[in-house]
Parts: C-alpha cells; sequence; structure tokens
C-alpha cells in the first residue's frame, strides 16, 4: 500500500523531540504557533477546582498543547478541594493563595507539550478519502487545506487525538511541522520560541541519539522512571511504526492522556473488517436467494 | 539596511505565483542550524551523555516497556483521542444506504426466482432509498460545496473512498435499471440490476468497516462485528422496504415472494439481534458507549423493536396480515435506532478516557 507523498532526493526525515523534564509550562509553543498559522483562539477557560491546564486538548485550531499532568497526591490524581479558586483569588474576593505552598507543590507539576506525532504509519493519512493528508519530503504528515472537504474521518482515525475539525471553518486541522518553514531552511515556530529547548527540532537519526543520551544521563542521575515515548522502542513495540515527534517522559502514558500501545486503526483492522464483512454479504445474498427459491419451490 | 520581508514564493497574482523562485529570502539558512542544538545542549553541559559513550538501548528500551506494560494508572487525565464530529446525517444515511443496498439484493433474488414483477418494484425501492443519500452526505461535510473532492483520487486502503465510489456506482447503476424498466428493456434491467447487487454488498458493508477502522473503542473492537450486523440491517431493513412496497402495489397475500420477503427480514434481523447481543457481552466495559446515555437508550429500544416485531410474525396467524406490516415497520424503526446507536455510541466511548487507555493496555498484554 503506497501513500500520497513527495519525494525530494536532498531531503531527510525531521521531527520533534520534546524533552518534558525541562518544559517549565510557559506555552510559548502554544502562542508561537497560533501566532504562525494565523490560528484562533479556542476559549480557555480556568475551571474552579479542575485543572490550571486552560486549554485542554489538542484540536483543529491548537496545534501545540501544553497539558499540565498534576500530580498533587502522588499518583491519585488532583482532588478538586485541593486546588485553589483562581477566579475568586482574581477579583479579590474569598480565598487567596499560599505562595510559599504553591512553590512548594511545583515539585509536582508535570508538563508536557503535546503536538502531532507525524506517526511513520498514520491513521489520519490512511483514512483521508480526499488526498488532503499527504506525506511530504520531511516524513511529516501535513493536511492541504485547499484539498480538505471536512468529512471528518480523520477525526476518530488518529490514536492520539491529534487531528479535529474545526467547527467554524469546517475543515480538519493539525500540526504542519511548520511546513512552510522547513522548506526555507528555518526551524517550526514553537522550537524556535521554547526558552528551555524542552521542545527541540532537526533530523529524525540526530534527535533520536540525542534523546536516547538524555535518558542514559537521567537514569545514571537517578530518575530511573525517565523513558523515550515513541522512539528507539524495539520493533514488536513501536508506536504507529514510531514516532516523528517523540517524548521524554517520567510518567505512565496515560497520565498525559496518551496510549499505552497505538497503530493506525486502518492498518490494523481494514483487512479483518472487510474480511468478515465480505463474509456475512455472501450469507446474506445466498440467504436471500435461498428463501425465494425456496418459497418458489413449495 | 532595510529588513526584507519577501517571501520565498512569488508575488500572489503574478505569473510564478506558487512556485518557487529560486531565491533565498533573508532568513534562509539553508541548514537547520539553530535547530541543531542550542547552546544549553552543547557537549559542555550535563544534558546528555557524552559522544563518547555508547548508551545503554536495551536499558533505554526496558524503561519504556516498564512504563507501557502492566497496570492503568489509578488516573487518566484525558481526552485520549477526538470524538467523532459526524451528526444526525450521518446514520440516517447509513438506513438509507442499507436499505437502498438490501433492495438490491431482493431484486437479483426475485429476477432468479423469476419474478420479474417484483423485481421491478425492489429495483423502484432501491433508487428511492438511495436518493436522499448524497445530499445527507454533503450536508454532513465542513464544507458542503467540496463534495466533489471524495472522487478526487481512488484509494483502497481507505473505506470512505471506497464507500464514496460504491455509492456513485450504485446511484448510476440503479438509475439505469430504473430507466431500462421504464423503457421496457427487461434484459438489461436484469443484468443492471444484478450488477447493483455486487455493488451493494459493498455499500451495505462498508459503513461497518469503516467505522470499525477507527481509534474510538467500541468500534475497533467490533472490527469482525460491525460488517455483519450492518449487512444485516441492510437486508432486514431493504426486504422490509420492498415487502410494504410490494403490498402497496396489490402483490396478494401468500404470493411466494411476499412469503420469501417475510422470511428473509426476519431471519435478518434475529442474526442482526443476536450479533449485537454477542458482541455486547463480548466487549464487556469497551461497550460504556452502547449502554449509557442516549445511545445507550435507542440501542436498548432497538433491540426490543426487534423483539417485538418477533413476536408479531409469530402471533400473525391469529392477527392477519396486517398485524405483519406492523412488524415490518417495526423492523425499520429498529433499523433507523440501530444506526443512530452505533454512531452516537463512538461519540460516548471516544470520550470514555479509561476504556480508550484500558484498550490499548489490553494490547500490550498482548490480548
Amino acid at each position: 500500500m503506497t501513500e500520497i507523498a513527495i519525494e525530494r532526493d536532498d531531503a531527510q526525515r525531521m521531527g520533534f523531540f520534546t524533552d518534558t523534564t525541562v518544559c517549565i509550562g510557559c506555552k510559548a509553543c502554544e502562542v508561537a504557533c497560533k501566532q504562525w498559522n494565523d490560528l484562533p483562539s479556542d476559549g480557555g477557560t480556568f475551571r474552579k477546582g479542575g485543572s490550571y491546564d486552560s486549554t485542554g486538548r489538542l484540536s483543529g485550531n491548537t496545534w501545540r498543547h501544553v497539558r499540565f499532568v498534576e500530580l498533587a497526591d502522588a499518583g491519585g490524581g488532583v482532588q478538586p478541594d485541593e486546588m485553589p479558586d483562581l477566579v475568586a483569588t482574581a477579583a479579590g474576593n474569598g480565598s487567596t493563595i499560599d505562595v510559599e505552598a504553591a512553590v512548594a507543590a511545583f515539585d509536582n507539576w508535570v508538563f508536557m507539550s503535546d503536538v502531532c506525532k507525524h506517526c511513520t504509519n498514520a491513521g489520519c493519512l490512511d483514512a483521508c478519502p480526499t488526498g488532503a493528508l499527504i506525506r511530504t519530503e520531511f516524513e511529516t504528515v501535513v493536511l492541504q487545506p485547499d484539498v480538505c472537504n471536512g468529512c471528518g474521518y480523520c477525526v476518530p482515525a488518529c490514536p492520539f487525538g491529534v487531528v479535529d475539525r474545526a467547527p467554524e471553518d469546517g475543515r480538519a486541522g493539525k500540526c504542519t511541522l511548520c511546513y512552510d518553514r522547513l522548506e526555507d531552511g528555518l526551524e517550526p515556530a514553537c522550537a524556535k520560541a521554547c526558552p528551555t529547548d524542552s521542545i527541540q527540532f532537526g533530523p529524525y537519526d540526530e534527535l533520536v541519539d540525542v534523546a536516547e543520551r538524555r535518558v542514559a544521563a537521567l537514569h545514571a542521575r537517578g530518575v530511573e522512571g525517565a523513558y523515550l515515548y515513541g522512539a528507539a522502542d524495539a520493533p514488536e513495540q513501536q508506536l504507529a511504526g514510531g514516532l516523528g515527534a517523540f517524548f521524554l517522559l517520567t510518567e505512565k502514558p496515560e497520565r498525559y492522556g496518551l496510549p499505552a500501545q497505538a497503530e493506525s486503526p486502518i492498518q490494523e483492522n481494514v483487512v479483518p473488517a472487510t474480511l468478515a464483512a465480505m463474509g456475512a454479504g455472501l450469507l446474506a445474498a445466498a440467504g436471500v436467494a435461498a428463501a425465494f427459491l425456496w418459497e418458489k419451490s413449495r | 539596511m532595510s529588513r526584507e520581508f519577501r517571501p520565498a514564493i512569488g508575488t500572489p497574482a503574478s505569473p510564478d505565483f506558487g512556485e518557487r523562485s529560486g531565491e533565498k529570502v533573508d532568513l534562509h539558512i539553508g541548514q537547520w542550524k539553530d535547530g541543531r542544538w542550542s547552546y544549553l545542549f552543547g557537549d559542555d553541559t550535563e544534558y546528555r551523555t557524552p559522544p563518547t559513550q555508547v548508551p545503554d538501548i536495551e536499558a533505554i528500551r526496558e524503561a519504556a516497556r516498564e512504563a507501557r506494560e502492566g497496570e492503568l494508572p489509578d488516573v487518566v487525565q484525558g481526552p485520549v483521542i477526538n470524538a467523532p464530529v459526524w451528526t444526525w446525517e450521518v446514520p440516517l444515511y447509513f438506513w438509507f444506504g442499507g436499505i437502498a443496498a438490501g433492495s438490491s439484493f431482493v431484486a437479483l433474488a426475485c429476477d432468479l426466482a423469476g419474478d420479474e414483477d417484483s423485481a421491478r418494484v425492489a429495483r423502484n425501492v432501491a433508487l428511492a432509498a438511495l436518493m436522499p443519500s448524497p445530499p445527507l452526505l454533503i450536508l454532513d461535510l465542513g464544507r458542503p460545496e467540496r463534495f466533489y473532492n471524495m472522487l478526487r483520487i481512488f484509494k483502497p486502503r481507505s473505506p470512505m473512498s471506497l464507500g464514496a465510489w460504491a455509492l456513485s456506482a450504485f446511484g448510476g447503476l440503479a438509475a439505469a435499471a430504473v430507466g431500462a424498466d421504464l423503457l421496457g428493456r427487461r434484459r438489461e434491467a436484469k443484468l443492471l440490476g444484478g450488477a447493483n447487487a455486487i455493488v451493494g454488498g459493498y455499500l451495505g458493508s462498508y459503513t461497518g468497516v469503516l467505522l470499525a477502522s477507527t481509534a474510538v473503542p467500541v468500534w475497533g473492537r467490533s472490527r469482525l462485528f460491525l460488517g455483519p450486523i450492518f449487512v444485516s440491517t441492510a437486508a432486514a431493513t431493504g426486504a422490509a422496504a420492498t415487502r410494504l412496497a410490494l403490498v402497496a402495489t396489490g402483490l396478494p397475500v401468500g404470493h411466494p415472494t411476499r412469503r420469501a420477503l417475510g422470511t428473509v427480514e426476519t431471519a435478518a434481523m434475529s442474526a442482526e439481534l443476536i450479533l449485537s447481543v454477542i458482541n455486547e457481552r463480548r466487549l464487556g466495559p469497551l461497550a460504556s458507549g452502547l449502554e449509557h446515555g442516549r445511545p445507550g437508550k435507542l440501542f436498548k429500544a432497538a433491540k426490543w423493536a426487534v423483539r417485538a416485531g418477533l413476536g408479531l410474525r409469530f402471533a400473525r396467524k391469529r392477527g392477519g396480515p396486517g398485524v405483519h406490516h406492523v412488524a415490518s415497520l417495526l423492523y425499520l424503526a429498529a433499523g433507523l435506532m440501530f444506526r443512530y446507536a452505533w454512531v452516537g455510541a463512538g461519540r460516548v466511548s471516544a470520550r470514555d478516557d479509561r476504556a480508550v487507555a484500558e484498550m490499548h493496555r489490553a494490547e500490550t498484554h498482548g490480548t
């Protein structure tokens, strides 16, 4: 099965390596992404008793999302009454924040700048019926907005919850790894803006090498839970054939809203499902014909 | 020196717009130099192990295995996947498309059994049921005016691409078959109808394959059942619709075609009910979408409508033929409710973060 792809001899696979251990949750990447790609706001809100994460999720208009993983009661997640009421504090009535406690609690926060994974086996790319989603010469997955007709099939076909249909636009939208900037030799806007280089951009092979060395350094320093999500796996362990944008994590993947295993649902299911459907179709056709012939001969 | 803001591509509205100008812009750096590690991650920092050391790849893989295998953590901080965006048009299309496909089976069977008049009616039903389908699908698009892009490419691996082509082929064949009937060309109508039954086999089942080929737990984990369930619904609703149409055109009680259609609709609906119940039991917690909320209620109502129809079918001897018409209507209603329940269940299931995470954990256990 071949993909719709752009080929160029001098291009190589490019990707992101997002190191969550140095992310400070500043959201500069979100802002840079919105600015460069001219994306509207999704209308973030602070919810009392909810998360400090005002973005919530990746969507058709949000292509970078800094996920706040709040570990307030180690492993048990945040209880609603443990969160100060930011809305009331800002309005100057009611609760005040204990600054010392809040600073101490920074230890219990993990941030992760989530983005399209640019999978080797991309579910969205397999699903797209119009050919709007293509593989570029940098082996990234890019959606052509002038082709997309908003059928919405890529949305449930993505095992990572990345691509979504923008309601006011009608078309699907997701990270392009700044395809336009790459063509001019610029790094993507989010990586450029990241003040701690938590988001690193570069040729895929070099990134994997740096990531492996980073994990080794963390292990040597006693951070034994550090691991790579989406790269350096053994072939049978790979996520969707390997991720072009991979992560260094310290908690279980589900804490970041990531699946423990992933594959393009099309490549996984379409053949068995079609065989079952065709078998049933033949049975049904034979059954209908048999009923008619039997009634006729009666 | 003034800064240069010229884009790397030609001037808009000029003949070379959209082509590379060949000139490098000011910011062009040829290589991703600044992406190639900032001072923070230079060899003089402790960010990573130095290039002289070889990192232990097995230890790195083992750390990933440890995090990704075993039990699900207590907290799943979703959303893991995005919920499908399809609205009411899609299940309604599934229902109409199923009726069209089922009627094309019936038309072929009528021809095989030598009942040409009923075959003609069945072909009319197939065309009539197909007519609302393209408008419904176009309405559901985010950009309806670009519907023609569905036929921009032929992509065998995408069920939606194949479905769009199958729908077009089915529409053309169904219209041609009805046209041949109108012109009185029986032989051509039979041939076109036969060809349409083959396309109908795909049209009636691909919708199940389409839903199964997603990351939504309740759909993806029903991959071997969705196709057969959708085919059963198609056969049952197609037979029920054709049966009612034939009755309306005056087919007498006890006519073999009428009896055969009664058998087909009942058998297909029973198959659908049995498959649905087995699948629901098999899915366990992943079936949450079919059990809760509005889709859960619809699913339950659909199952009861089938049971009521089956009951009426066997009580028919006492109630006369009218009771059987009620059964046909119940099957049609059950088919419609099943369609809405299945599509709605996907939304509920996709938002059930625990179910989504659990599905992928189960994969790492090899089950």
